[in-house]
């Protein structure tokens, strides 16, 4: 099996080896080619394999222009692989799908809907009951403290909010698995931290399977359970990153996280990859 | 001491850059230059600057816009030129929406249907007059169609431009919640493009109100625009006149109309306006 490393898992990720077996996502191989208008043809992404197990945080880091959105995209079903295969649950992913729930990094609230109905929205889609549709909506509306804004239209919303309407909208609709694209790109550092700490939370109490793309090397460490580290030219997955030092715990705040002995060292050398990976002179 | 220092600081100026003009002053200043005007217009009549026959002073064309109304059954006549214009209107709102909607959302759509829609827009309506005066005669289908066929391809359009703004990370949203294709049309471009149909809707129909004056003008016995034909046989300026100014506030009433459903039908956008 041509799996990356790793598979020297620590124990906190459970003691059943059958999990591993049968792993909630699974890329094999996959690898994505842009064809330019003169013939010429660029490998954007090659041989990523990697799975993601249930319940867990899976973070794709890496530099900018290493491919890690477009792998989440393919994931979503936005986009298609050239070769390879992606699997969810056993399942080939050929487009999108109610299952594969994603949030971008751009705002996309509905203006014309309020909030409880911009989180009702996906629900609407699928045909859940209307009873249900409500209160399932409250209760993600709860969980992402916007109660108080329930009837409000999103123009009169911060962006921070912005994106936990967006969150608590793709969680009501039930996806196996939550995506996220630079989810707090957009906001400013304080409320960057407060959404972290809230996705955490939030994925502790929805007990839910996220992957999540991030260049930010701290909300990575924060956030992951595992790290799939991606360098350029071609993309794909240069290191597979187990933050240990966490003790298969997730941790709730940010002075705890980085209080923790093995934080640093962890955090020394993503940046050490970073800077290697990023770096222009290792482009052929 | 320091309160006057503050003040030459502050004080508000005439002349500048990104600072607004307060309510009260807008409404003064835009008031002034139609009492300039209108000042103007009277003094010259009263004076005999220029030729009474020709120019009539306006208390005497908002004298004539009354008579016209009170004595001359003009009502009659802009009834009927509301009543082209948004016959036609509607007709061809009924089918640029759907079709800009369907073209800006698929690309097909506009494979099919932009090159000839595009190559339309570059033929002025007016063009048109003579054939469909042979085919339809004078009665009211040749109207009808000039203001159809002088809106519905610019209408089209801008509806297609704006639909394909509508931005992907809404609809990759929807896909990634379950959406259908036609879920999707409906529950996001459709309202996500709502607001600048109104908006090409109330630009285009400003546009016809000048394809609406030429058709009555050429090839009309009611309407307005009749109505300012035959008063220029008897050198009744004032009632010409009166037409412009009656045509000026139903441009100007339909417009606010627009502007009013905006506000009501999209309480959302806020009262940003423009």
């Amino acid at each position: 099996m041509n799996r990356p490393m790793n598979d020297d898992m620590p124990s906190a990720a459970g003691p059943s080896r059958d999990v591993a077996e049968a792993p909630k996502l699974r890329l094999n191989e996959v690898g994505k080619s842009f064809h330019l208008p003169h013939g010429e043809t660029i490998e954007a992404i090659a041989n990523v394999n990697f799975d993601t197990r249930e319940n867990e945080v899976c973070v794709l880091l890496g530099p900018s222009g290493c491919g890690k959105s477009t792998v989440l995209r393919m994931v979503a079903g936005l986009e298609q692989p050239t070769t390879g295969e992606l699997t969810l649950d056993g399942e080939p992913i050929v487009g999108p799908g109610q299952e594969r729930g994603m949030v971008f990094q751009a705002y996309t609230s509905f203006d014309w809907l309020t909030v409880q109905q911009n989180v009702e929205y996906g629900m609407r889609l699928n045909h859940v009951p209307k009873q249900e549709r409500r209160e399932r909506a409250e209760h993600f509306i709860e969980l992402v403290g916007l109660s108080r804004f329930a009837g409000t239209y999103p123009r009169h919303l911060s962006g921070g909010m912005k994106q936990r309407v967006a969150i608590a909208r793709t969680l009501a609709n039930a996806p196996s698995i939550l995506l996220m694209d630079e989810p707090f790109g957009a906001l400013d550092a304080q409320t960057r931290w407060q959404m972290q700490e809230l996705m955490m939370g939030i994925v502790e109490a929805a007990n839910t399977t996220v992957l999540v793309v991030t260049h930010d090397i701290e909300e990575a460490i924060f956030l992951a359970d595992r790290i799939e580290f991606m360098s350029r030219h071609p993309g794909r997955v240069h290191e597979e990153i187990i933050p240990s030092f966490k003790q298969g715990r997730r941790i709730g705040q940010k002075e705890e996280l980085i209080g923790l002995p093995g934080y640093s060292d962890l955090e020394r050398h993503i940046l050490q990859l970073m800077r290697e990976q990023g770096s222009d002179e290792t482009t052929p | 001491m320091a309160d006057a220092s503050r003040q030459r600081a502050y004080r508000s100026r005439w002349f500048e850059f990104l600072t607004p003009v307060p309510r009260g002053w807008r409404l003064v200043l835009g008031a002034l230059v139609w009492i300039v005007f209108f000042g103007l217009w009277e003094t010259a009549v009263s004076r005999g600057w220029v030729n009474a026959l020709l120019v009539p002073s306006p208390v005497d064309v908002v004298a004539t816009l009354y008579e016209l109304f009170a004595e001359r059954s003009f009502l009659g006549d802009v009834g009927i030129s509301i009543a082209r214009i948004v016959g036609s209107f509607l007709v061809a709102c009924i089918i640029a929406i759907p079709l800009g909607i369907l073209m800006g959302s698929f690309k097909t759509v506009e494979a099919l249907f932009n090159p000839f829609v595009s190559a339309w827009r570059y033929l002025p309506a007016p063009a048109f007059i003579p054939i469909l005066l042979m085919w339809f005669g004078t009665g009211e289908l040749p109207k009808l169609a000039l203001l159809f066929l002088g809106v519905i391809f610019f209408l089209t359009t801008l509806i297609m431009d704006h639909t394909s703004q509508v931005r992907t990370e809404l609809i990759e949203t929807a896909m990634t919640l379950g959406g259908k294709r036609w879920q999707i049309l409906w529950t996001v471009v459709v309202p996500a493009v709502l607001p600048n149909v109104l908006t090409s809707m109330r630009q285009m129909l400003a546009i016809a109100w000048t394809y609406l004056v030429i058709a009555e003008i050429i090839a009309s016995t009611t309407g307005i625009g009749a109505m300012m034909m035959r008063a220029r046989r008897f050198l009744n300026t004032d009632e010409i006149m009166a037409g412009i100014l009656i045509i000026g506030v139903l441009g100007l009433s339909f417009d606010l109309l627009f502007r009013w459903s905006q506000r009501v039908l999209f309480p959302y956008l806020g009262q940003e306006g423009d």
